[in-house]
């Protein structure tokens, strides 16, 4: 028993940088209406940066932040240069997906080209343990825990209290109506990319504080689970998405926990494959998006 | 000479490879990122049928046998087939085109862990070596060797060529073009779509099987760092860049992409970090990808380009459309442009 609340206690620390994670995409998908691939690529992109900057010296919190915004920029420009263009001519989802995958190679190499492909080892600084009820956190995890918990509030904020938030969610709903009431739906999509970003920047950091090494595939490695937490909530549904990382990160932890180690990923990817199998809308389809 | 012998039996085997993967994206639009993983069942089963039982202690694998090299290879690609029969009905018939890019992804990384993991399948991260040469005397310089393989390889591709144009020609071949840009129409013809797609999936996967037999024969070892899932994305790519829907394009792909860029860089001059010749490859290939879907998304090769019809078929039609045999009548055929 003690072993089991354990490996939920885990659980719930990788669901915190799951739901970050999936959240961004779920975001994105919202708008857009296609899964970006290079997504996992985003997300080693905002590690590097904040371990980059951690290495030179600074501050932790400011790295990350500055992480945050580098992503949240590059997520900017990839909407603009490579993806926008394909959404005009409307082209076929597919043709998105796979121009998902060219982007993917550029920035996974990129990072490559820069700072090298041998994985970079991080001394873990927050590594006490707390026991917190039932559970044993380190204090990274509880951290994690909590910056999650903060993010995802403020963007419930966001969502519902801000007229952006209201756009969005517009946007989301029907495009070309929300165009017809006068809403800047492109500047909406490219403020969705930064926002997207940033909570990437943050997943990606909580990813290689958890893992403690730092690998060009850091990223990629975690993309199909992710997207795997997202189809679970329903694709295009932010709420929907925290709810599935909770489910997919507590489940492989615990998997995880009473089999070979080895095979820990691969239970999330059959996971996802049984999932999209047997109920691709998810636990909460969103109307319009996908089916 | 041997780097020119080389180059062309890697550049035909990937060739094989991307013909196979036409028949699948080009010709059904069935999205596939885990066609490497049959490539990968193909050299395993066509190697350890030719390796027989091992004899090494610590290097355990199933199926060991003394085949005859063309029995192992026509069974790799039998066996690959049958894999991708299964995995279809699984999934290809119920999911949409980006759940089931995801899903194949999985399936490759699963697979992948697999046999990674399991030294009892196919003896784990070591893989299988010492497959013997298909000549049966070890004797054979390596560049004898190359000369023999890509024989094999040149004879193994051209058919695979010669079955795409037939099937691209064939009215089966037109059916598939239907069902790809126009699923609901099709089956509004009465065309039972899977069926169709079906026989596109097996055929390309027993062609990934018999490349990956080749493969295993040429550089007589196999492990899982030779079928990291990655590859299957630079073999769309190489399919999309060449123009995907055109056999020859899917050659044209096979050599500029993945020749071009990947095999040649072995030979030229290293620079900087070892891990950097790669890196820039991989980064070109991502920017033409991009660059191609954007600004010539039928590829090098178009489509159009193919002969829809042949030369015969397009003689009887312009035959049948000729002013001559415009009657109100058309009991009796004309006999006008027929010899």
């Amino acid at each position: 028993m003690t072993v089991f609340l354990h490996a939920v206690g885990f659980g719930l620390a990788t669901s915190a940088i799951l739901a970050l994670a999936a959240v961004a995409v779920s975001l994105q998908v919202s708008v857009t209406n296609f899964i970006n691939f290079a997504y996992g690529d985003f997300m080693t992109f905002g590690a590097y940066i904040a371990w980059q900057l951690d290495v030179k010296g600074v501050n932790i919190v400011l790295a990350i932040v500055i992480a945050g915004a580098a992503t949240g920029l590059l997520g900017v420009v990839a909407n603009l240069i490579v993806f926008r263009p394909f959404m005009r001519r409307k082209v076929r989802p597919v043709t998105l997906l796979i121009a998902g995958v060219g982007l993917s190679f550029i920035v996974q190499n990129l990072i490559v080209i820069i700072w090298g492909a041998e994985p970079k080892r991080l001394v873990q600084t927050l590594g006490t343990s707390v026991q917190v009820g039932p559970f044993l956190f380190t204090t990274g995890d509880l951290i994690m825990i909590c910056t999650a918990i903060v993010f995802l509030v403020l963007l419930h904020v966001t969502f519902k209290y801000t007229k952006f938030g209201k756009s969005l969610r517009a946007t989301s709903n029907n495009i070309e109506l929300a165009q017809a009431c006068g809403i800047d739906s492109e500047r909406i999509i490219s403020i969705t990319w930064f926002i997207a970003g940033i909570f990437t920047a943050v997943a990606g950091v909580g990813l290689v504080l958890e893992e403690t090494t730092l690998s060009p595939t850091t990223g990629f490695n975690e993309l199909f689970i992710i997207f795997g937490a997202v189809i679970l909530g329903g694709l295009g549904r932010p709420y929907g998405a925290m709810l599935g990382a909770l489910i997919v990160g507590v489940l492989t932890e615990v998997a995880g926990q009473y089999m070979n180690a080895a095979y820990k990923t691969s239970i999330a990817f059959a996971f996802v494959i049984v999932l999209l199998l047997f109920r691709p809308q998810g636990l909460f389809a969103a109307k319009g998006k996908t089916s | 000479m041997f780097i020119l012998t080389d180059l062309l039996v890697l550049g035909c085997i990937n060739g094989i490879m991307v013909v196979g993967l036409n028949l699948q994206y080009g010709y059904s639009g069935l999205l596939n990122f885990a066609f490497y993983t049959y490539v990968a069942v193909g050299a395993y089963i066509s190697g350890v049928l030719t390796l027989g039982p091992s004899t090494t202690p610590g290097v355990t694998y199933i199926l060991g046998a003394h085949l005859p090299w063309p029995v192992a290879l026509l069974l790799g690609g039998v066996a690959a087939a049958i894999l991708g029969a299964v995995i279809f009905s699984f999934t290809v018939r119920r999911l949409r085109s980006d759940y089931l890019a995801i899903v194949t992804v999985a399936a490759a990384f699963i697979f992948w862990n697999i046999i990674n993991s399991d030294v009892n399948l196919f003896n784990g991260a070591n893989g299988i070596f010492n497959v013997p040469y298909i000549t049966g005397n070890a004797d054979l310089s390596t560049e004898q060797y190359s000369l023999i393989i890509l024989a094999l390889a040149a004879v193994v591709l051209a058919a695979c060529v010669w079955l795409s144009r037939r099937i691209f020609r064939s009215p089966f071949g037109r059916l598939l073009r239907a069902i790809r840009e126009d699923e609901d129409v099709a089956a509004a013809f009465g065309r039972t779509i899977w069926q169709s797609q079906l026989w596109m999936y097996i055929v390309g996967c027993f062609m990934a099987g018999l490349a990956g037999g080749i493969f295993v024969f040429y550089i007589t070892a196999w492990s899982p760092s030779a079928f990291l899932p990655l590859e299957s994305f630079f073999l769309l790519a190489a399919l999309i860049i060449g123009g995907s829907g055109n056999y020859w394009g899917a050659m044209l792909g096979a050599f500029i992409v993945i020749e071009g860029l990947n095999e040649l860089s072995r030979y030229t001059p290293t620079f900087g970090r070892p891990e950097l010749a790669g890196a820039f490859r991989a980064l070109v290939i991502g920017v033409v990808l991009i660059l191609v879907l954007r600004f010539r998304p039928e590829g090098i090769f178009p489509e159009r380009w193919l002969d829809w019809y042949g030369r015969k078929t397009r003689a009887a039609a312009a035959a049948r459309w000729h002013p001559a045999n415009w009657t109100l009548h058309r009991e009796e055929p004309s006999k006008v442009g027929k010899p």
